[in-house]
């Protein structure tokens, strides 16, 4: 594997019912680089994220955390070292938004009560919810669970956060306070993989953005090179259709 | 001695009859928690091979596919031919045993009526999968299965009537000891009877109501 690479993946494939959703990828992230994931629907960029920390298993390919290799018999523990933000929050329930941040800081990573807590607290002040804290995620709006789930992804200190769309589920007047918390993430140095259809997001944070189509990535650059001199004809029309109802 | 001075005089009875009811009731009800907690685990997160769940499969249709008085009979005459049993043994063991069928689909309808992001995302967070049914599955399952669980509770206390069928001297039949000894007021005696399952049953309701509501996380619909 490549040197300080954070997470290098390499050669993932994954078919479902003979149709073959990602037909090979590799990629890999630097310390503190954004890298964001775009392409049409069905282009696998999801079904990527998710065989990063096996919430999919992939068919083929390796996937190295720190220079470790991701595998099922390590997998809570890698798991414990990769943040996830899925689509539709998925905040737990019953719990508040304070037991949110801190149950898998002592659950799983064993920290003390009172750790966890100052832990929490300061994770959901940066993303501005510090008076939150008491509230259950059904008195919250979409946004706000939003960047409690970023808060619970951050409170477990990983080496690599992974977004699935964080705003897609989010009404559009709610997308701004989510898209501002990764920016500030990125531009504070946190290392992230993210799938988005935010193409302010993806231009003003990405280091670079990685474009998708069926199972391959087409091409990848630097926001400017994807968004100003895309070599690639697929590239060019899914950004323009992008542009224009984006 | 009119049938109120008798109903006055032999009311202890008719509290010893509660009092075996409300033990039978517990007893049933608290094998059918156990064994139907198991059920329902082995049924949602147990290895899928067709030797283990297709057993569980046909205990629990069979449990619930046949009359109560049935299994009395079977459990209280077939298996006293074998092993010294009592009539209470027997009745605690066919209606916990049925019970169990009753709540391990009471239980796995509430396990699966929490959402699949629930167990993923606290997967995503690194919990094994027993955390993540303790911490995060478990206890939104429990909130979804107090009301179908107090229906099986309600139908239980009735239920324990039937152990009377064997001979179990519990509520129903020490009524029909006081109707035998004064030669009829069975609408007078049974009413009294009634009164008393009547009352143990909102009672116990209304205290798993009571469990429910301190359980129910605000903004939350139910």
């Amino acid at each position: 594997m490549a040197d300080n690479l954070i997470l290098d993946v390499q050669d993932v494939k994954k078919a479902y019912d003979g149709l073959q959703v990602l037909k090979g990828i590799g990629f890999g992230l630097r310390k503190g680089e954004t890298k964001v994931l775009i392409g049409p629907s069905g282009s696998g960029k999801s079904t990527l994220l998710r065989c990063i920390n096996y919430l999919t298993v992939p068919d083929a390919g390796r996937i190295y955390l720190n220079g470790e290799e991701v595998l099922d018999k390590n997998i809570d523990n890698m798991r414990a070292r990769m943040g996830f933000v899925f689509q539709d929050f998925n905040l737990f329930t019953h719990l508040t938004v304070l037991d949110n941040v801190r149950i898998c800081q002592i659950k799983v990573s064993g920290v003390d009560k009172d750790t966890a807590t100052q832990r929490a607290l300061r994770e959901l002040e940066r993303v501005g919810l510090g008076d939150k804290a008491a509230a259950y995620p059904a008195e919250l709006s979409g946004g706000q669970q939003q960047r409690v789930s970023i808060a619970r992804a951050l409170a477990m200190d990983p080496d690599v956060l992974l977004f699935d769309e964080p705003t897609s589920a989010l009404d559009p007047e709610l997308t701004g306070e989510v898209v501002r918390v990764m920016q500030q993430l990125a531009a504070e140095g946190m290392t992230m993989v993210v799938v988005t259809h935010e193409m302010s997001f993806a231009r003003q944070a990405a280091d670079e953005i990685i474009f998708m189509e069926k199972g391959h990535i087409v091409e990848q650059g630097t926001p400017d090179i994807l968004f100003n001199s895309a070599a690639n004809e697929r590239t060019k029309a899914f950004l323009n259709v992008i542009a224009e109802h984006g | 001695m009119d049938i109120y001075d008798v109903l006055l005089r032999d009311f202890p009875f008719l509290l010893k009859g509660l009092g075996v009811a409300i033990v039978l009731l517990a007893a049933l009800l608290l094998i059918g928690f156990v064994i139907g907690m198991a059920i329902c685990l082995i049924q949602l997160y147990g290895p899928k091979s067709r030797l283990l769940q297709w057993p569980l499969k046909l205990y629990e249709r069979v449990f619930r596919g046949v009359p109560i008085i049935i299994m009395l009979f079977i459990f209280f005459y077939g298996i006293s031919g074998v092993f010294d049993i009592s009539a209470f043994g027997a009745a605690i063991l066919a209606m916990g045993l049925r019970s169990a069928a009753y709540q391990s689909q009471i239980f796995r309808s509430a396990f699966q009526s929490v959402p699949s992001g629930q167990m993923m995302a606290a997967r995503a967070m690194g919990m094994s999968k027993i955390k993540a049914i303790r911490h995060i599955i478990f206890p939104q399952a429990a909130r979804h299965a107090i009301g179908p669980w107090t229906n099986e509770f309600s139908s239980e206390i009735k239920e324990t009537s039937l152990a009377y069928v064997i001979g179990v001297v519990e509520l129903t039949r020490q009524a029909h000891y006081i109707i035998t000894s004064t030669q009829g007021n069975v609408l007078t005696v049974f009413a009294v009877v009634a009164l008393m399952y009547f009352v143990l049953n909102r009672t116990g309701n209304s205290l798993l109501y009571a469990f429910e509501r301190k359980l129910a996380v605000p903004g939350f619909e139910k």
